[in-house]
């Protein structure tokens, strides 16, 4: 009895449980579908044809009556969309974009306007998450910029960039700006250069930490492949990871206990490698690694290769 | 211990142990909790850890009426308190052990910088931490231009690196030889910075002398004049947090202070190198919480994209990519695209007869749509990144507050609000000074764009205090207690400073961006 009953009680379980996987998978399902639907909408309004038709039928409306609908509703929507897509557009080729946004504070100054640049880095074939700068006027009677909020992450120079090519202005009779240099020329503000310096050391910085991760990659991959064949004395790169901010320099790990340190510049060209063993500086193992390459990329084919 | 003991300027061994008769050493252990104190114990009992923290093992000249007995090996000992481990019993039990039994020779500094940072890992809030960002300096042009003031070099693009064993060889050398340091590096799980531990004791010795508890008459010993500071380096970010000194003896403040002056000064020079020269500014922040600190301080985006603007620097965004065609959906619209859809045929019914508890709704709703633009994914009362204290002192005139809000709430107003609220706005005595002094400093190396004397500014100082301070403030906006949309900016936290200046409704200074 008293068995049968908790037998009774495991199949409900059971029953429950396959029940609540039912309603997750069709959750999912619900989910993917809307998500197609979403895209299938986009695609379809702003389609050449249904925007005829969109404003062929609105001209009709308000030539018969001033309230036009659902029709003009659409059409602000299709009109949205088409603007969306122009800005993916640019977004995707020309990797500097400018936006306006709005600084919510009340008391912000120049009445709340920001210019807001974004700066598109691509890494593994994929958009990242984009950067943004946003630069606002916040000296009196002056057109002058300085960078208001930013996303840069600190490793990137950007307190450098901007007073390079965004200096402040002059101030005038004195006061204000007491920590400024006044015995260095005083410059135009050149925010072209700006974007565009800012957007070499961004793009920099990523390459290099991606490169550095597909090195780190490497070696794993080929550890867990080799550690069936290799019998453990053979010498092999145990872990490749950046050991600074700016992944210039590149620790290197020997599965003998030697540490190398490998620095690059950059743009990633190899600039020195020094390789520390048991009885001191290892050359031959430094040699071994990066013998005659140039660039850190080469790296990877011999990490790959051999 | 070494026979003969010579003043020299290096540093304290690790492995220099310390008579366990002295209290401050039953003091430290004490601190720990027995779960703690146990796994501590275990560690110190692994076999790579020996030379640094050997326990009393079985001798042959041992007493039979020891109430602890020495162990016979390691795996004895390791194996008794493993015991310990898996049974209930009291914290007392273990420290006795420790100090009468296993260690009775001496804890050395090893151990007790373990059992002080095992503390501070199990109580984050123990230490108040204040940040400060690593700057270069320009190298002077000229035999003259060394002698003058220290200039920022503004146009650098080289970021500062930290090198930990470097930085601890170069750091000793700046210390004073009539002092003797304890340097401990430790890096804590899940937090991506290194933690320096900086023990520092007045004596010229660095052998046993130095903690001897018996230097002739002066029974008080150097241990209890020792002080205890923590650095923490941030991974990439050319920042430094540097916690308050704790003392085991009664120290004064002013000997704290100087002391905390000290490391403040060795620390630039300790990251210098020869044509490299850095200094230490200090970024207005001070919280005991080193994850806000990490999140404003650190290495991510977040650095200068508070409040509202971190929905820029938010890496849950999946919308972002240039190649989605999906038009996006502004960052509230898609929650409230379910509500509607949920409220819909609720509202419809009630479109009749609107009563006043909708309209209380829609003004609630409003609120949290207000609230949410003006903090972004901030200040949320759970993500742990409080901040529990805030000092903003009003600079503004107060004709000019009113004019630029509307004759609506001046200032003092914002605060009364808090006053009413689960946050407590306390104004202690006790701190004032320090803040003053601050707020003085923080006045110095400002501009003063000369306004008017006839204006009527009243000295408005606001001290915001409670858990989680813009939490808070989010709360009374999502209340609607706060008018979001009049609300300046600096109670939204987006400057990332805890003590500053108001001017023109700005905190003065401070840009905003860190640079």
């Amino acid at each position: 009895m008293s068995s049968s009953r908790s037998r009774d009680e495991s199949l409900d379980l059971s029953i429950a449980d396959q029940l609540d996987d039912e309603i997750a998978s069709l959750r999912a399902q619900v989910e993917s579908l809307k998500k197609e639907l979403k895209i299938q909408t986009s695609t379809l309004m702003v389609s050449e044809p249904t925007r005829k038709l969109l404003q062929d039928r609105s001209k009709k409306r308000t030539v018969n009556s001033l309230d036009s609908g659902p029709v003009a509703e659409l059409l602000k929507k299709s009109d949205e969309q088409v603007a969306h897509q122009q800005q993916c557009l640019y977004r995707s080729c020309a990797s500097i974009t400018a936006l306006k946004i709005r600084d919510p504070d009340p008391n912000a100054v120049d009445g709340g306007n920001v210019l807001g640049l974004r700066f598109e880095v691509m890494s593994k074939a994929r958009f990242l998450r984009p950067y943004y700068v946003m630069l606002n006027r916040p000296y009196p009677n002056s057109r002058h910029l300085r960078v208001h909020r930013h996303t840069v992450p600190p490793c990137v120079p950007l307190a450098g960039l901007a007073a390079r090519h965004l200096p402040a202005p002059k101030p005038k009779g004195g006061g204000a700006n007491v920590d400024d240099d006044d015995d260095e020329p005083h410059q135009e503000q050149d925010l072209p250069r700006f974007a565009r310096a800012l957007r070499r050391e961004l793009v920099r910085y990523q390459n290099r930490i991606g490169i550095v991760g597909d090195l780190h990659k490497a070696v794993e991959m080929k550890n867990s492949q080799a550690s069936e064949v290799l019998d453990d004395d053979t010498i092999v790169i145990q872990n490749i990871s950046p050991a600074d901010a700016e992944a210039k320099q590149i620790s290197v790990e020997w599965s003998d206990g030697k540490a190398g340190r490998l620095i690059i510049d950059d743009d990633g060209k190899i600039v020195k490698m020094a390789v520390q063993g048991g009885q001191g500086q290892d050359r031959g193992a430094a040699r071994d690694l990066i013998g005659g390459y140039m660039h850190i990329e080469e790296l990877m084919g011999r990490l790959e290769g051999t | 211990m070494a026979r003969l003991s010579v003043p020299t300027t290096a540093r304290l061994p690790s492995s220099l142990p310390v008579e366990t008769s002295n209290s401050a050493v039953v003091k430290l252990l004490n601190r720990l909790s027995r779960p703690s104190l146990l796994s501590m114990v275990l560690d110190w009992l692994d076999p790579t850890n020996q030379s640094l923290c050997p326990p009393l093992l079985q001798g042959r000249d041992d007493d039979d009426d020891d109430f602890y007995p020495p162990a016979g090996s390691l795996d004895e000992l390791r194996e008794i308190y493993s015991d310990m481990q898996q049974r209930k019993g009291s914290k007392r039990e273990v420290v006795d052990r420790i100090v009468e039994g296993d260690w009775r020779n001496g804890v050395t500094l090893y151990q007790l910088a373990m059992a002080d940072i095992q503390y501070l890992y199990d109580h984050p809030g123990s230490l108040k931490w204040t940040a400060y960002k690593i700057q270069r300096l320009k190298t002077p042009s000229s035999e003259d231009g060394a002698e003058g003031p220290q200039k920022l070099d503004k146009e650098c693009l080289a970021i500062p690196r930290f090198h930990p064993s470097t930085f601890v060889q170069n750091l000793q050398a700046e210390v004073l030889p009539d002092v003797k340091a304890h340097y401990n590096l430790d890096r804590p799980e899940g937090m991506p910075l290194w933690l320096l531990r900086i023990f520092i004791l007045d004596s010229p010795y660095n052998t046993g002398l130095a903690v001897s508890n018996r230097i002739g008459e002066r029974a008080a010993t150097s241990f209890d004049a020792s002080r205890t500071v923590y650095i923490a380096f941030p991974d990439a970010s050319p920042h430094v947090y540097l916690s308050n000194s704790q003392s085991t003896g009664a120290t004064t403040t002013g000997e704290s202070k100087s002391l905390r002056a000290l490391i403040v000064d060795g620390i630039p020079k300790a990251m210098s190198r020869p044509r490299e020269r850095y200094a230490l500014r200090p970024a207005h922040l001070s919280t005991r919480n080193l994850a806000e600190l990490l999140h404003v301080k650190g290495a991510g985006r977040t650095n200068a994209a508070g409040g509202g603007w971190s929905i820029y620097a938010s890496e849950n965004q999946r919308t972002d990519s240039p190649l989605n065609p999906v038009l996006p959906t502004p960052p509230l619209s898609d929650e409230d695209a379910t509500e509607d859809l949920v409220g819909g045929a609720r509202k419809k019914r009630a479109l009749s007869t609107k009563t006043t508890h909708d309209k209380y709704q829609q003004e609630a709703k409003r609120a949290r749509l207000v609230a949410q633009a003006r903090f972004g994914d901030s200040a949320k009362a759970d993500d742990g990144k409080g901040i529990e204290r805030v000092d903003i002192l009003v600079e503004d005139t107060f004709a000019a507050v009113t004019g630029e809000r509307q004759g609506g709430g001046n200032a003092e107003d914002v605060g009364e609000d808090d006053d009413n609220s689960s946050q407590q706005r306390k104004r202690t005595k006790g701190g004032r000074s320090g803040v003053d002094l601050a707020f003085e400093r923080g006045q110095d190396g400002d501009e003063d764009d000369g306004g008017d004397a006839r204006d009527w500014k009243p000295k408005v100082r606001l001290t915001f205090h409670g858990s989680h301070v813009f939490a808070g403030i989010r709360q009374l906006v999502e209340a609607g207690i706060v008018d979001g949309e009049r609300m300046p900016g600096w109670m939204t936290g987006e400057e990332g400073v805890t003590i500053g200046a108001v001017r023109h409704g700005r905190i003065r200074g401070h840009k905003g961006s860190g640079l």
